[in-house]
């Protein structure tokens, strides 16, 4: 569902490679879990896969189609939550979730049934014909997950997305990706919360210095280490050079 | 002092970007290039209006010179700039000492309230200058080279054009202070931006009916013997409202002996009392009315099921959705508000006012001869210019992209094209402009009477005029928007794309009235060359929108966000 092939990208002309030639598919009813210390590179491949930012080499495929050549097809498929909920702030939450429906041409019907069930189990129903400005930190990012959630996308991409949520919010967002990805959806996530990528990833990724040192299920990178460690050993020892 | 200095050095760099000012930067990339011709166009569009400028005080001078009257030129522009300053200021104070998202970083750092205010307050007196100085930097020059002003001169017109937004910035900065310390509105800080920003406006229009009056009303005989006998007579008259114009153009005006030195005194005395005054009004009150400012709560209400479905709407409506998103912004944030739509309906206001207070000698009255003209090309064309400039000479286009700021990755990653989303844009400006013209429309039928078919001709041209305005303004936000504002002053007032496509439009218009021009020596009068013009501009507009269009898909694809 996301193909990644060779991409690199690097900034201030060259000097600063962020990314480089990176190789990764994240396969449909899959949930990918993206490791990486501080600055390693996981920012800027989300940011790459969404369309934010332009690969300097290398191809990028979103349910087939190119992010390149294609992107208004692969936008229509996929939605994205970044790291800091940066949302229209003078509108409410209702006119920021129907603006999301009308941009991605949402029916009525799954609309109406949509917003209901999100916002009644991210306890948003009450604020949602508020400012958004009036929000907290752990409110937008809820607001902007259920704007994400609305299309009913076939790819999600998320930027450490339990920041700022609350342990019920947080538990009804992990049930929500697993539901997702049930349904045939893939999501691709960075996070720092070892625990949650261990539980909850089918597969895992972990980048250092824009490369990507270690990729598969949980089984496989303990085999690769040592039998028996933890996630947090094995990024520790990965990440340790 | 070390600190305020480092504060007021970062704060410059931040407000002003100072390094995209340095050509290395400017033109680092050859694609920056294209500013180069359309500054140089939009300068070329200035120099007419400098040049007019600069024969009118010439003119004035020598009428005045007889009777003993020229320092009253000095008053006027001294008066203008201070007023300028004193309207404008409250936009800039108000954001930047209280809604400047950059106060998160630096109320919690070891430095002293008024070090912080102090700090701000400069960064804003430096951006003064710069508006102050079209107006009053042609009245000082020309005012030294004619009454041959030696050393002192020269000195005294450097301290006061430095001293000059002073007085009235500090006045409008310890308003703002008390203001917020005395009421902290908190929920209700857009209110207070739209209620003080309509005062000002308002105490402005009185400002300008309250300056015509003086200047303009014909004095009884008695009066008018009495103010041309004294050497400060009309001095006094222009600047009775506001002391420190009459004290600056006496100390400048008066020579090395006499009141000179004495007014000097009075000016520089003024300013540093109230840069005092401010600096104790920021140590005792500027935290207590900063503090919670930003905190904003609003009522929670449950929407019932019948209204959450009469809120959602249905399908696929990229264009509209845009629209709307851009309309609601700009209309709930104040600067914007105040900027955009408010501004495109001051311009006729501030003409009724000018013709209704006047004596009939005033811009509006000149503009009123115009369009009262018995040619009609001359007529549509000067109503046509009205209309254009009250809808499209605001920074709502020149913006456009630039507003988004922090938001724009989700203009980046919604799957709408370039194209659609250009639409959407284009038509919430173009809507904007609509306003303008429609207001000023309404000016110059109910006001000047104009004949309802040079009106709607007038209507025609300027829609047309206001259509490649509009998309050429959104191109040059588009070429390199502002995204990284922390401040929505900065988006639309302290954007430098608002004065390039200011700059721009002043070409477009010029290059029009060499077009309008050409005609004449053709022998084209009456109807033809407005039915000419907006031939010419409506192939415009649609070469100028494709153009638009063309653009943003590859500039959605290379901004990086």
């Amino acid at each position: 569902m996301i193909d990644i092939r060779n991409v690199s990208k690097s900034y201030n002309k060259g000097q600063i490679k962020a990314v480089d030639d990176l190789t990764l598919t994240v396969r449909p009813g899959e949930i990918f879990g993206f490791l990486g210390p501080n600055g390693a590179g996981k920012t800027t491949t989300i940011k790459l896969i969404v369309g934010l930012l332009k690969p300097d080499a290398g191809t990028i495929a979103v349910a087939g189609w190119d992010t390149q050549s294609e992107p208004l097809r692969a936008k229509a498929v996929t939605t994205y939550v970044p790291d800091t909920p940066a949302i229209y702030e003078r509108l409410t939450g209702l006119e920021y979730l129907n603006f999301i429906g009308d941009v991605y041409g949402v029916p009525k019907k799954a609309r109406l049934e949509r917003i209901e069930k999100w916002l009644d189990i991210f306890e948003l129903a009450s604020a949602v014909s508020s400012p958004i400005q009036s929000y907290s930190h752990g409110m937008k990012q809820k607001i902007v997950l259920i704007a994400a959630l609305l299309p009913g996308p076939k790819v999600m991409v998320l930027d450490e997305p339990m920041v700022g949520l609350d342990a019920r919010a947080a538990h009804h967002m992990k049930e929500m990706m697993r539901e997702h990805c049930d349904a045939g959806g893939t999501l691709f996530f960075s996070t720092h919360i070892m625990e949650v990528a261990e539980k909850l990833c089918d597969r895992i990724g972990i980048i250092h210095k824009g490369r990507l040192i270690a990729c598969g299920t949980m089984e496989e990178l303990q085999t690769r280490n040592r039998e028996e460690q933890s996630l947090e050993s094995i990024f520790l020892e990965l990440t340790d050079k | 002092m070390k600190k305020f200095l480092l504060l007021v050095r970062t704060g410059l760099r931040v407000n002003f970007s100072l390094s995209l000012l340095k050509p290395k930067y400017l033109f680092r990339n050859k694609k920056d290039l294209w500013m180069v011709p359309l500054i140089g166009l939009g300068l070329v569009g200035l120099i007419p209006v400098m040049f007019f400028y600069v024969r009118l005080v010439v003119r004035m001078y020598g009428w005045l010179s007889p009777l003993g009257q020229q320092a009253a030129l000095l008053t006027f522009a001294l008066l203008m700039g201070q007023f300028l300053v004193l309207v404008f200021g409250f936009y800039y104070v108000i954001s930047a000492f209280y809604f400047s998202r950059d106060l998160e970083i630096l109320v919690p750092l070891p430095l002293a309230p008024s070090q912080v205010l102090m700090s701000k307050f400069t960064v804003i007196l430096v951006n003064e200058y710069l508006t102050v100085s079209p107006i009053v930097l042609p009245v000082l020059v020309t005012y030294g080279v004619l009454s041959r002003g030696g050393g002192v001169y020269w000195t005294r017109a450097l301290l006061t054009y430095l001293l000059l937004p002073v007085i009235p910035l500090a006045v409008v900065s310890i308003l703002v202070v008390g203001l917020m310390r005395l009421v902290n509105f908190g929920r209700k800080k857009d209110a207070l931006i739209l209620a003080g920003s309509l005062f000002l406006m308002t105490l402005a229009i009185g400002g300008q009916f309250m300056l015509n009056r003086s200047v303009g009303a014909a004095p009884d005989r008695a009066a008018a013997i009495r103010f041309l006998s004294a050497p400060d007579g009309l001095v006094q008259q222009i600047g009775s409202k506001f002391p420190p114009s009459i004290w600056a153009s006496k100390a400048l005006a008066w020579g090395p002996s006499g009141s000179g030195p004495l007014n000097a005194l009075f000016s520089i005395g003024a300013s540093l009392l109230l840069f005092a005054g401010l600096f104790l009004a920021a140590r005792r009150f500027f935290y207590r009315g900063l503090i919670g400012l930003g905190e904003q709560t609003a009522r929670r209400r449950t929407l019932s099921r019948v209204r959450l479905e009469r809120g959602v709407g249905s399908g696929s409506r990229p264009v509209r959705a845009i629209f709307r998103r851009e309309l609601l912004i700009m209309n709930r944030t104040p600067i914007f508000l105040l900027n955009g739509v408010l501004s495109v309906i001051l311009i006729p206001i501030l003409f009724v006012v000018m013709w209704n207070t006047g004596k009939r000698a005033s811009d509006a009255a000149a503009l009123m001869a115009l369009v009262r003209s018995a040619d009609a090309t001359i007529a549509v064309i000067a109503a046509a210019l009205f209309m254009t400039i009250s809808g499209s000479l605001n920074g709502t286009s020149s913006s456009t992209f630039s507003r988004e700021g922090g938001q724009f990755w989700m203009s980046k990653v919604i799957p709408v094209s370039p194209a659609d989303q250009v639409r959407g844009k284009f038509l919430h400006s173009y809507a904007i402009a609509l306003l303008g013209i429609a207001a000023s429309a309404l000016v110059v039928l109910l006001v000047f009477h104009l004949n309802l078919a040079v009106a709607l001709a007038a209507v025609a041209l300027s829609m047309a005029a206001s259509f490649v305005l509009t998309a050429v303004g959104m191109i040059i936000d588009l070429a390199r928007p502002l995204l990284n504002w922390t401040n929505p002053q900065k988006a639309i007032k302290q954007n430098f794309n608002v004065l390039l496509a200011i700059f721009a439009d002043f070409g477009v218009l010029f290059l029009l009235y060499l077009a309008v021009r050409f005609l004449g020596r053709l022998g084209w009068t009456g109807w033809r060359t407005p039915a000419a013009l907006f031939v010419l501009l409506a192939a415009l507009s649609a070469a100028v929108f494709k153009a638009l269009k063309a653009f943003a898909a590859r500039r959605y694809r290379d901004i990086e966000v």
